[in-house]
């Protein structure tokens, strides 16, 4: 049986190299060739059409050929190349692929392949005889292939299936003497392979020199086709028996399949049809296609168990026993989880048709759910969208199940044996399961997948709008539960519906916020009656969970979120408020790392709502922290920093990766950072321009001063691109005192384009600075009214900020200069190092006399004069 | 800085008005900013004083000129001096300094060396920007007896210049300077004095600006900083030495336990001279740089007193002049 495949490709292979080697040397030697073989003429432009797909297919059977070669010798590094050229090819030719179907030589290439290498990985021995650079390639082909095969996995599972399922016949069946097994596939399907080339290249080599031969071997060929086409309908022969054998198997759950499977094939029939037209001259190929087209009606077939006798009466017990019985498959090794989920979608079905009632549906959704999750085995991999959709529908159909009866009683803590799934009149149902983890579960699928898809591209959009339908689950549960479940499963489920509430901005209150003078009566009641406000909604739930939760990690969850969401709605003072009373910041490290990527997270928008607000220097206090460590990215869960490998292991990063916020929950980095630098450079600049003459200026923000240095050592400034550089420019105008342009840098098209759009408050902050520098006409350079200057300027004066006192009449302000002169700066400078110089002194002096401290035990003590003891008129 | 009583062959310079001019010209020429020039000094010895009666400058050599032989040039020069008939004896050299620093390391070298050569010879400094306010300055200067011999033993470790009982104060001393006209030259200055206007005089109780005095705090809080360097560096020093001290003597006792213990056993015992190999004494910082920094910052001390105190004259000066007019 296994002949079959290997002819199988080869038959492909062979029959588009038959029909290539004509087309590359056609305008060569075949022309005279073509004069003398009359049949061949008009068949010539035919082949011209066709020859795209053929030199593509040739080039991916070559590259094939040289894989199997290379996976006999075990040389992986060979293997890997080649293999990333197949891909390259296979990429390439992508059009035809497109037309024609994956070429099942591939699809058999790949599941061999991969078949190979865990049996290759799994053999420790060998793997330590291997070299280095084998040993690379062996892992790297690994998970290159296995995320690769993820693309083909119903083909290649097709093609598994059939090949497991003839080889066991051949096994058992047959007394032939191959050996059923992967390996003797390898090792078959090669050798018959490597058969094929020879005639083929000496073919090559020959036909341009005589023709004689090169008509001989176009015999040969013919002949080597002819026979494949024997093996095919041979094959087609066992194929059918194999099929009508799997349909005895099948008897119920089959239908459905079936069904499926007779679309396809009538897919394919009308698809070869197409190709029949065109390839009238290759009779023995379409033969070798029907076989194709055979063995793919097999997949329907899978060795599905036995559903019942036929003549046996469903009742509960029965179905019950069935479903463990199927469930005690789960897990193991060689079980196959997509069928034991049709098995169980049968079952249900069943269980339906016979009116068994709901607690039985209900036991059965359970655990179909249940296995939808078990289907992938990887942690990290993500369920494919079908997959998500049947879960989403099945949770679906559970909660209706459960809203429609009310007496069906659901539970953890329901003993297996407890459970009462049959009708009665009297007792209500009983079903051990738990819908809130399942829930649960579906959520973080749900990130997971929000993960694993492109976050720019179209199905990124698509898989969110599937956001809806989790948070309308969500929020059914959460009414279920309000009247059955317990406290602590309320707090979870709340805690569910906060999370998917906290981070979404409310435009709908917002608007009615801002309408609330300019609308009319009746249509801002039409707006509150469309729904509650999710301020109202997060501080219902979270005082809720403030208030019943037990669990530590659950109310700070929901505090944070509470917070953001305060935050994000620009409630500054609440936010603030009970971000200070909850003493997160205290033990905010112990907490586990997803609760402290939320922390971040909060803070951060913290920050930026206390910006938003005109709070600079909260805003600067709240994202000092994230900003200074230059990790941002990583600190909020927004994507991994490009670290040497030997920081972390292959492990650890896939912790991470799982880690990450979903795209639409971040916060966008680029506005982080803005806000953070100009509201460095409003703290900056004025403080620079206070300190200017002091010793030792403490920098506010080193990144800030980082930005500057980095702009100033710019050797041609050009006009401001980045957002950087407009801040860069914007502080160097406002170290000037210009303030119009420092706006108008920090306020433009181009910034507006990033997200900017919340900034009232530069005017007063930005005046503080140059009044220490300079006091001159102040009312022109800043357009500000005179009162406020006015103001602005006694605070000032009150703060001994500025030494000055107002001329009322004159409207000036006059100036005491009262900072120390640089003569006098310099003196105390000195001061200070004498003071340094002596103190190191004496320690010397200390350590001659073995006693430390001593100096200052002595009595005299040197006083340092600082510059706060110093008189202001000194 | 002097030491009141000079134990040198030579108690007084007395120096040419010409070599005085001559000086100021070829720093007026050649010196700018920071910049320093340095000549040679031509005169004789008569009995216990030193006329300099003759100078020529160094050539300012840039990198490109490197294979320049100043030796030569020297030769050359005090050659062609002595056939137009002028002192040609060399008797050391000047050089001119930016806001008095000038105590370094390569001015006590090559005035060690001028002085192990030639016994009698003498630094003169010349500050211009001192100058320049209106009062020549002028110094000259020797190595005390005691730092030429350390020099000669190149001995400059903190146990050696304990022992020459050497401190910064002692490292140089001042030769008082006598400068001595031509009868002429002397007739001329009286006449070109009678000339001169009251306004120039003015001048005098202008307040200097205080440029100079941060120039010089400057310069003083950079030589601090240096100190405390040293110091820091001599501290960590001690306390290395003192560790590696504590080593030793801990295990010069366990071998003397073990020796103890193994003659009682009736053993060989273990040799015991490996220790100084063992323990590495760490490598004593020079503290000759220190000195001279010392020397640096009393030497700008100095200068800012100075200066100060001149200030603050003219301004009791001023004031008392204000109470009187009012």
């Amino acid at each position: 049986m296994s002949r079959f495949f290997a002819t199988g490709s080869d038959s492909e292979s062979e029959s588009s190299s038959s029909a290539d080697e004509i087309t590359p040397k056609a305008p060569g030697a075949t022309f005279t060739k073509q004069s003398l073989l009359l049949s061949d003429d008009e068949e010539d432009t035919k082949r011209v059409v066709r020859s795209a797909k053929d030199k593509r297919f040739e080039e991916l059977t070559n590259l094939i050929k040289t894989i199997r070669n290379a996976m006999k010798i075990r040389d992986m590094s060979k293997c890997l190349e080649e293999f990333e050229q197949l891909c390259r090819a296979f990429l390439k030719s992508k059009t035809i692929v497109d037309k024609e179907g994956v070429p099942p030589f591939y699809i058999r290439l790949l599941a061999d392949l991969e078949d190979y290498l865990n049996q290759l990985w799994e053999d420790k021995e060998g793997k330590k005889k291997m070299n280095k650079n084998n040993a690379k390639a062996l892992s790297t082909l690994r998970q290159k292939i296995r995320k690769y095969n993820r693309d083909y996995e119903t083909e290649i599972t097709s093609y598994k299936e059939v090949r497991l399922f003839t080889t066991t016949q051949n096994g058992s069946s047959s007394d032939s003497d191959e050996v059923p097994g992967a390996k003797s596939f390898l090792k078959k399907k090669p050798a018959a392979e490597v058969a094929a080339p020879p005639p083929d290249a000496s073919k090559f080599l020959k036909a341009a020199a005589d023709k004689e031969a090169s008509s001989s071997s176009d015999e040969d060929d013919e002949d080597w086709d002819s026979d494949t086409a024997e093996s095919g309908s041979g094959s087609e022969d066992e194929e059918g028996k194999n099929a009508s054998m799997a349909q005895i198997f099948l008897k119920k759950p089959g239908s459905e399949a079936e069904r499926h499977t007779s679309e396809k094939k009538k897919e394919d029939r009308k698809k070869r049809h197409r190709r029949k037209e065109r390839l009238e001259e290759e009779a023995e190929e379409e033969a070798q296609e029907e076989g194709e087209g055979e063995w793919e009606k097999v997949k329907g077939g899978v060795p599905l168990v036995k559903m019942f006798a036929k003549g046996t009466e469903i009742n509960t017990t029965v179905v019950v026993k069935k479903l463990n019985e199927i469930l005690q498959a789960r897990g193991k090794k060689g079980t196959d989880r997509a069928a034991q989920i049709e098995l169980l979608h049968a079952l249900a079905n069943i269980s339906n048709e016979n009116n068994l009632g709901e607690g039985i549906l209900v036991k059965i959704k359970f655990n179909i759910i249940a296995s939808l999750y078990d289907y992938n085995p990887n942690l990290a991999a993500f369920m494919k969208a079908d997959m998500w959709k049947t879960c989403l529908d099945c949770i679906d159909e559970l909660l209706d199940i459960l809203f429609n009866n009310n007496n069906i009683f659901i539970g953890e803590n329901i003993a297996e044996d407890s459970e009462n799934l049959a009708i009665t009149d009297s007792q209500p149902f009983r079903v051990r399961g738990c819908i809130l983890t399942l829930v649960e579960r579906m959520d973080e699928e749900f990130t997971k997948i929000m993960q694993n898809t492109d976050p720019h591209s179209q199905e990124y959009v698509d898989n969110l709008k599937d956001e809806g339908r989790v948070c309308g689950i969500i929020d059914r549960l959460l009414g279920y539960l309000e009247t059955k479940g317990s406290t602590e499963e309320v707090c979870r489920v709340y805690l569910r519906r906060i999370m998917h509430t906290y981070y979404k901005f409310d435009y709908k209150a917002h608007r009615r916020a801002l309408g609330l003078q300019g609308e009319t009566k009746s249509e801002q009641d039409a707006e509150e009656s469309e729904g509650e406000d999710s301020a109202f909604i997060m501080d219902r739930l979270c005082k809720f969970i403030y208030a019943k939760d037990r669990t530590d990690r659950i109310r700070t969850c929901a505090i944070l979120c509470h917070i953001y969401h305060h935050a994000l709605h620009s409630r500054w003072y609440q936010a603030r408020d009970l971000m200070l009373m909850s003493h997160l910041q205290d033990n905010i490290q112990h907490a586990d790392p997803p609760v402290q990527i939320l922390y971040n997270r909060t803070m951060v928008q913290l920050g930026i709502c206390a910006f938003r607000q005109g709070m600079i220097k909260d805003a600067h206090n709240a994202l000092l922290d994230i900003q200074s460590s230059g990790r941002a990215k990583e600190l909020l869960g927004q994507g991994l920093l490009m670290r040497n490998m030997q920081e972390r292991n292959a492990e650890q990063e896939k912790i991470e990766k799982r880690r990450q916020v979903p795209f639409h929950m971040h916060i966008n980095l680029e506005l982080l950072e803005c806000v953070y630098l100009v509201s460095a450079m409003l703290l900056e600049i004025p403080y620079m321009a206070a300190h200017e003459f002091d010793a030792r200026r403490r920098m506010i923000s080193k990144q800030f001063h980082h930005q500057l240095r980095v702009g100033e050592r710019q050797p041609l400034l050009g006009p401001p691109e980045s957002m950087r550089e407009h801040v860069v420019a914007a502080s160097k105008s406002m170290k000037m005192g210009d303030w119009r342009t420092c706006h108008s840098f920090i306020i433009n098209e181009k910034m507006n384009s990033k997200v900017w759009d919340l900034f009232p408050e530069t005017q007063c902050v930005c005046i503080n600075t140059p009044l220490v520098q300079l006091s001159l006409t102040l009312n022109e350079m800043f357009e500000l009214e005179l009162p406020t200057v006015h103001s602005i300027i006694s605070k000032m004066i009150i703060n001994e900020e500025l030494m000055a006192s107002l001329d009322q009449p004159t409207q000036t302000v006059v100036m005491h200069r009262t900072e120390p002169t640089s003569l006098q700066n310099m003196a105390l400078q000195l001061a200070e190092k004498l003071g340094g110089l002596v103190e190191n002194n004496e320690r010397i002096f200390d350590l001659k006399q073995g006693v430390y401290g001593g100096y200052f035990n002595r009595g005299y003590r040197l006083v340092i004069i600082t510059r706060s003891q110093i008189p202001a008129d000194w | 800085m002097a030491t009141p009583t000079l134990d040198s062959p030579v108690k007084q310079i007395q120096i040419e008005g010409l070599v005085v001019l001559k000086m100021i010209k070829h720093y007026q020429e050649e010196g700018q900013g920071s910049e320093v020039v340095q000549g040679v000094l031509l005169g004789l010895v008569v009995e216990d004083r030193l006329e300099i009666t003759n100078c020529f400058p160094f050539p300012q050599h840039t990198e490109d000129d490197a294979d320049f032989d100043e030796v030569q040039y020297q030769m050359e020069m005090m050659r062609s001096l002595r056939h137009v008939n002028i002192d040609h004896l060399h008797v050391g050299w000047y050089q001119s300094t930016y806001y008095g620093s000038f105590v370094s390391r390569a001015l006590l070298d090559s005035q060690f060396s001028y002085q192990h050569a030639i016994e009698e010879s003498v630094v003169l400094i010349y500050d211009p920007i001192k100058t320049a306010q209106g009062s020549l300055s002028l110094k000259a200067y020797r190595l005390t007896p005691k730092l030429m011999e350390i020099c000669k033993e190149k001995d400059f470790s903190a146990e050696g210049l304990k022992k020459a009982m050497i401190g910064f104060e002692h490292m140089f001393e001042e030769v008082p300077i006598v400068i001595k006209n031509s009868h002429l030259i002397n007739v001329l200055m009286w006449e070109l004095e009678e000339k001169c206007t009251v306004a120039d005089k003015h001048e005098l109780l202008n307040l200097s600006s205080s440029n100079h005095l941060e120039k010089s705090l400057q310069l003083l809080m950079d030589r601090v900083d240096d100190m405390s360097q040293d110091i820091v560096k001599y501290n960590t020093y001690s306390r290395n030495l003192s560790k590696q001290q504590q080593q030793k003597h801990q295990y010069i006792q366990r071998r003397q336990q073990e020796n103890a213990q193994r003659q009682t056993r009736g053993e060989t015992p273990l040799p015991e001279e490996d220790v100084s190999k063992m323990f590495k004494p760490p490598q004593p910082p020079p503290r000759m740089d220190t000195l001279l920094i010392a020397g640096q910052i009393n030497n700008y001390c100095q200068n800012v007193k100075e200066f100060t105190s001149q200030n603050l004259g003219k301004l009791f000066m001023a004031e008392a002049l204000q109470g009187h007019n009012s």
